[in-house]
């Protein structure tokens, strides 16, 4: 079940954040969301020798929480895709997937000449696409 | 996606990629569009400077845009974060998406470490363009100056981008040039990196 997605700008500064489940508390997941930046920004300035390539924008498990996984993807332009779930067998190529997908909403989104870089994505076809992906990745993992 | 003419011939319609769509999209309709932009800036300004920034400004945005979807699309999921790497990506990749083909060339500066120079015999948005000649200097490659600004800046290369004609002998027209002059930080990070 994925909770959360978030993207996150250059500047640490949200620009999009979605829950899916009403349960949970949303500044819990803000929150959540928040220290995965520490993560992130730890794991690209001290690149590991034998970790991932340093232009790999797939950052894959970010940290483990009580209850949730984290995980992360890096683009290009320093923008942070963040994707809490509580999954517990989630397998790596059905994160990755999902990334490429939400990658290409988040393109097309950022597209809109009335999109301002930097601001929040108010696009509604942005969120519907995000929705449909979310739920065809539980599908797929339950399935 | 511009383009004189289509990127790879294809004899036989049916051999035609399905998916693929349409790649081009027709050089008289950029032209046309992209007169209309530097006419209605011309109206709105009262100096050359002006002009030239609004252009740069306008090829900013597409600049940006243009990074994000061509890391999505073509560079199967790497980040650059050299300085060769990204100058190499707009010189290839970015060219030849947005004008059909790559640049003429790509040169380090010599007078200064952080320039470098990307020159073009013609450059497209200015094939159709002729500047009268009380505008001086202007080039309406500053469209192109700033999208190449756009792409180095949200790549995290902060730069300056202009762009400038450099008369060739032997040749009617001038050469383009777009020089890229990279900001102090951008060359502290190269070295830090063990450039």
């Amino acid at each position: 079940m994925i909770v959360c997605v978030a993207v996150v700008g250059h500047q640490n500064n949200p620009l999009y954040i979605q829950s899916f489940t009403e349960a949970d508390d949303a500044l819990k997941l803000h929150h959540v969301v928040h220290c995965s930046l520490d993560v992130v920004d730890e794991r690209v300035n001290n690149p590991k020798k034998s970790g991932p390539m340093l232009n790999e924008t797939y950052l894959g498990l970010l940290y483990p929480t009580e209850n949730y996984k984290v995980y992360g993807y890096l683009t290009n332009t320093k923008v942070k895709f963040i994707l809490v779930t509580t999954d517990l067998d989630v397998k790596d190529a059905d994160v990755r997937n999902f990334f490429r997908r939400f990658h290409a909403a988040y393109v097309d989104a950022v597209s809109n000449p009335f999109h301002v870089p930097g601001k929040k994505i108010t696009s509604r076809t942005f969120a519907e696409r995000v929705s449909t992906i979310v739920k065809a990745f539980g599908l797929s993992s339950a399935g | 996606m511009i383009g004189v003419g289509k990127m790879k011939q294809y004899s036989n319609v049916l051999d035609k990629p399905l998916n693929k769509g349409k790649q081009e999209v027709s050089l008289s309709a950029f032209a046309f569009l992209f007169s209309e932009l530097v006419q209605y800036n011309q109206t709105q300004v009262d100096n050359i400077a002006e002009l030239e920034r609004r252009l740069e400004d306008a090829g900013y945005a597409v600049g940006a845009r243009v990074l994000e979807l061509l890391c999505h699309r073509e560079k199967g999921n790497r980040k650059e974060t050299r300085l060769l790497g990204i100058l190499s990506f707009v010189h290839s990749t970015v060219w030849k998406v947005l004008f059909g083909k790559v640049a003429d060339s790509l040169e380090k500066g010599t007078e200064h470490e952080d320039e470098y120079m990307i020159s073009e015999k013609e450059l497209l948005v200015n094939r159709f363009i002729s500047i009268p000649k009380d505008m001086g200097t202007f080039n309406c490659g500053a469209f192109v100056a700033g999208i190449v600004r756009g792409v180095l800046d949200s790549a995290g290369f902060p730069a300056v981008v202009t762009a400038h004609f450099v008369p060739m002998e032997g040749q009617q027209r001038p050469r383009t040039t777009i020089l890229i002059k990279f900001a102090e930080e951008v060359l502290r990070r190269e070295a830090r990196l063990g450039g």
